[in-house]
């Protein structure tokens, strides 16, 4: 008997919304991140590569595809070489997770609520971890000083933020009662329920992305290129893409959690480009406040990110989830709110 | 995919700048480069901080002795295909330092140069014309569509004819 | 020079020069170190063993501390009887491998290309984790020989040379050479001249403040700061080339007056354009003294005291954040400032946030200094004819540049080219501070550390 080939599946996992959509998608949040960015410097930013500069993004990555690739003498090669690309495919992994076009890409249904499966938010979350230590392992794999010093700081930075950010994500789980992305994004927008807890999560995803105050690993001024520094060619597009995809996620997941994921008023049955819709819009609404905090703050000092996490946010976060727990039990649920 | 390639490589040149015994003048306008005024990320170009990064070289100032040797490992740690772009009087033949006793003279006798800017220092205008005249050598654009660099009227930059990628 | 080399101090106390001379014998030229009196001091004797070949007892070393590597030991290239270009060079040393760690010591090695510094410069820094424990600086990747090159051009000539010391504070340098020449010569230059020459310093002090101030954003990662200050230091550019026309070298002083006069329809043009960068000022203020990660940044980061910033004789805007308040406009007036009031600007924390307020503020004194000086523009012509050749001589200039103390040695031996021309830059001096301040800092630190010096490094190689 032939097997079943499940067509839809396939589309969905590589071309949409799966594989080429979240490619696109990061470069145009990449694209967006730094027109913000130059417009808030007073700039134009990227201008000729396509109408408004939107395929520069797109051009550095071609560009640096088809550059020379250097591996320099001293490197582990097999972690210089898998590093960046295992990462990125993580974190590309980690996206299909999220109902993007209402389901998530592994799920064929379009029901919100259903698509995904109990604790798959946990899992989500692990990718990311893993897609950092992977940085990490590209950054020390380089034997290079600046990469060195680099991607210990994403070590230690990415470990002590990772535990708030877990305890932040549970307050959205808790109300909706279920670890289940899916569940959380049909429910109720949770910023709503749990403002306080938006504003923290937005802080911490800021430093889980190593983004400004928080980039020290990427301070050029001492680290030169950071963890990158030894990276040319592909490589380096991997590293590079595997930021702006970690952006989409950081980004996609806030949407997810807080501001009710895909879901938005539906017309003419086109249930999947609307919901799309809804949550690219929402994932742009995070990105530009995002690019916005990188760009009114001077960057932090490791020790002084590091203080900020232990004193400020991983108390507050714990302050989160109590006040979340006591309102659910006594007051959401009972009234039968965001279940 | 050639054309895509090219198109990718001028749409794209990001910059890593080497200052082999300036005077500042030439740096502090390549700094205002990036700033409200001139901004080069209209072109995609990109001060990038490591050599391996980078696409294009431009280097400032008269080669001191001191800085040769570096000049040219920089230049060394440049993935293929690199461009060197010499700019100011003194990156091109030395200026007014040439003959002194701890100046080697121009870029290009340590490190072959693709595009010359002269000028003491040269405007901005003059230095965006210098590498937007490089861009078109490596990609001769169709007569409409040729990028036109903004007011520069005051600018020799020169391209070596022999641009290949 | 004959048979014997003589050693000049300069000594700058708080209103007046003095000097000191020495001679010592060319064949074995020694002298006792004076670190252990003025630890000052220690820059200027190892530069000056390294380009004379006097040896301060004390305080040598061994390789070459502005020259380079591949330079023959021995040979001097500013004495005399040394032709620098039939100096054979010597093949350059193998370079001392990275040490391994010792212990948990790391060495990084900031420098020669390096983002955070637009100029060549090596600083070894060993770091304990994030803690600096040791600094060590080769300077010199920037070392022209211009000293040597004045000897060998008319003085005309030297004026646009020595303006290529440093293109960011280049009207103070003409000024430098110009002022010390002049005292020799004593021309009479027009009342006109005086002020015209305040106002293209003050110009040039304005655009570099704005710089550096930027600059020091991009240090602490704060790149909308740098993009603000570089926008707003533009319209300044403009009135540079407005004034003399040309963006960076002005070009402006010479010797006898200056070389371009402003017309009557510039004056409100420049008063316009100082009045709207006026206006932006309280904005800076504000993000310098409210926005907080900047001050947790810059806040009681490379805190150097008064004692210290006496001792090591740093000048300029990192004296006065240091609370000594030395301007060399105030306390040795030079061309129109002994008429024109300004406030004298001193922070007390000595640490880097004070450094850069004192420029902050000063940029706002030098808008009311323009301002004045072009309300008090006094007519007449604005250059005399001078004699090419200047008169056996000597004559010292000192100034306030925008970095501090920029002191001028000329000694001229009656042709049309100087004998001897030495330079003494702020940066040269300051530098001494930022070695001390670093260490038991965060390596993070270093950065901003150092950019709240202003340093300019083609100044201190020349």
């Amino acid at each position: 008997m032939i097997p079943m080939i499940d067509f839809l599946l396939i589309f969905r996992i590589l071309v949409f919304p799966g594989f080429t959509f979240i490619f696109f998608l990061a470069l145009f949040c990449e694209w967006i991140e730094r027109k913000l960015e130059a417009r808030i410097q007073n700039r134009v930013g990227p201008m000729v590569a396509g109408p408004s500069g939107i395929l520069q993004p797109l051009a550095d990555i071609i560009k640096l595809m088809t550059k020379e690739d250097i591996e320099p003498r001293d490197t582990k090669k097999w972690v210089f070489r898998l590093a960046p690309l295992t990462a990125f495919a993580i974190m590309v992994f980690a996206m299909c997770f999220l109902p993007i076009d209402g389901a998530s890409v592994l799920s064929s249904g379009t029901a919100i609520a259903s698509s995904g499966f109990n604790g798959d938010l946990i899992i989500i979350l692990v990718f990311a971890t893993i897609a950092n230590f992977l940085l990490f392992l590209a950054g020390w794999a380089s034997s290079n000083p600046y990469g060195t010093i680099s991607s210990a700081r994403v070590l230690t930075q990415f470990l002590g933020y990772d535990i708030p950010l877990f305890i932040l994500a549970l307050t959205p789980a808790f109300i909706a009662g279920s670890l289940s992305i899916g569940a959380i994004a049909a429910g109720f927008p949770y910023i709503l329920l749990a403002p306080w807890a938006f504003v923290l999560f937005l802080i911490t995803m800021q430093a889980e992305l190593e983004k400004g105050p928080f980039d020290v690993p990427h301070s050029e001024s001492e680290l030169v290129g950071g963890l990158e520094t030894e990276y040319t060619g592909a490589k380096l597009a991997f590293l590079h893409l595997t930021r702006d995809v970690q952006l989409v996620f950081g980004s996609a997941l806030v949407v997810t959690l807080f501001l009710g994921g895909p879901s938005g008023p539906v017309f003419f049955g086109l249930d999947w480009l609307f919901y799309t819709l809804w949550f690219v819009l929402k994932l742009l609404i995070v990105v530009a406040i995002s690019a916005y905090i990188t760009n009114v703050f001077a960057r932090l000092r490791i020790d002084q990110v590091l203080t900020g996490n232990w004193k400020i946010l991983l108390p507050a976060s714990l302050l989160s989830l109590m006040l979340t727990v006591v309102l659910a039990i006594w007051v959401y649920h009972p009234f039968g709110i965001g279940v | 995919m050639a054309g895509a390639k090219t198109w990718a490589r001028t749409k794209s040149p990001w910059v890593l700048h080497f200052n082999s015994g300036a005077c500042n003048g030439c740096d502090i306008e390549l700094l205002a480069l990036l700033t409200p005024k001139y901004d080069v990320e209209r072109f995609g170009i990109k001060l990038e901080p490591s050599p391996r990064h980078a696409d294009v070289l431009l280097v400032t100032g008269c080669v001191t002795q001191q800085c040769s040797e570096r000049l040219k490992r920089v230049y060394d740690q440049m993935p293929q295909p690199k461009f060197v772009v010499a700019i100011g009087a003194c990156a091109c033949s030395g200026g007014v330092f040439e003959g002194n006793y701890s100046v080697v003279g121009g870029v290009d006798k340590v490190i072959p140069v693709t595009a010359y800017i002269p000028g003491c220092p040269p405007r901005p205008e003059a230095m965006i014309d210098g590498i937007i005249k490089l861009l078109n050598a490596i990609n001769p654009p169709k007569k409409q569509k040729q990028i036109q660099a903004p007011r520069a009227k005051h600018t020799t930059a020169e391209v070596k004819q022999d641009v290949k990628l | 020079m004959g048979t014997n080399i003589g050693v000049y101090y300069h000594v700058h106390t708080s209103k007046s020069f003095f000097t000191l001379k020495a001679e010592v014998p060319k064949e074995n030229p020694r002298l006792k170190t004076l670190i252990d009196i003025h630890p000052g001091a220690l820059f200027h004797e190892l530069e000056v063993t390294d380009l004379i070949g006097v040896v301060f007892e004390g305080n040598e070393f061994h390789g070459h501390f502005v020259l380079s590597e591949n330079w023959p030991d021995g040979f001097y290239p500013l004495r005399k009887d040394v032709d620098p270009s039939k100096v054979k060079l010597v093949p350059t040393p193998e370079r001392e491998a990275n040490k391994a760690a010792e212990g948990r010591q790391v060495k990084i090695i900031i420098g020669p290309q390096h983002p955070a510094l637009f100029e060549p410069a090596k600083f070894s820094v060993t770091v304990d984790g994030e803690i600096v424990t040791n600094v060590e600086p080769r300077i010199g990747y920037a070392h022209r020989g211009i000293e040597k090159t004045t000897e060998s051009r008319t003085y005309m000539q030297d004026i646009y040379l020595v303006e290529r010391v440093c293109g960011i504070c280049n009207p103070c340098h003409a000024y430098g050479l110009v002022g010390a020449v002049e005292k020799i010569l004593k021309p009479d230059v027009p009342e006109r001249a005086r002020y015209l020459r305040v106002i293209a310093l003050e110009l040039n002090r304005i655009h570099s403040h704005l710089l550096v101030l930027g600059h020091a954003g991009l240090e602490i990662g704060y790149e909308t700061i740098f993009q603000y200050f570089w926008r707003d230091r533009e319209p300044i550019i403009d009135l540079v080339e407005l004034t003399s026309g040309n963006r960076i070298y002005s070009s402006l002083i010479t010797i006898g007056g200056v070389r371009r006069d402003i017309t009557p329809e510039h004056i409100p043009k420049i008063k316009s354009v100082i009045a709207d960068l006026r206006t932006k000022l309280p904005f800076y203020r504000k993000i310098y003294n409210d926005e907080p990660t900047l001050r947790l940044r810059m806040k009681g980061i490379g805190t150097l005291s008064r004692e210290d910033a006496l001792k090591l004789s740093v000048s300029g805007p990192v004296a006065r954040g240091s609370a000594v308040d030395m301007d060399i406009r105030k306390d040795l007036p030079y061309e129109a400032y002994g008429e024109i009031p300004f406030k004298e600007i001193v922070y007390t924390d000595g640490d880097t946030w004070s450094r850069m307020n004192v420029r902050l503020d000063e940029v706002e004194e030098s808008i009311n200094i323009i301002n004045y000086a072009l309300d008090h523009l006094p007519s007449g012509p604005i250059r005399v004819e001078v004699a090419r050749s200047i008169p056996v001589g000597e004559a010292v200039c000192s100034l306030e540049a925008p970095r501090g103390e920029l002191f001028y040695y000329v000694r001229s031996n009656g042709t049309d080219r100087p004998d001897r021309v030495k330079i003494r830059t702020p940066t040269f001096a300051n530098i001494p501070a930022f070695l001390k301040t670093a260490i038991g800092e965060s390596i993070a630190d270093v950065p901003s550390n150092f950019a709240s010096l202003d340093p300019c490094f083609s100044c201190t190689d020349r």
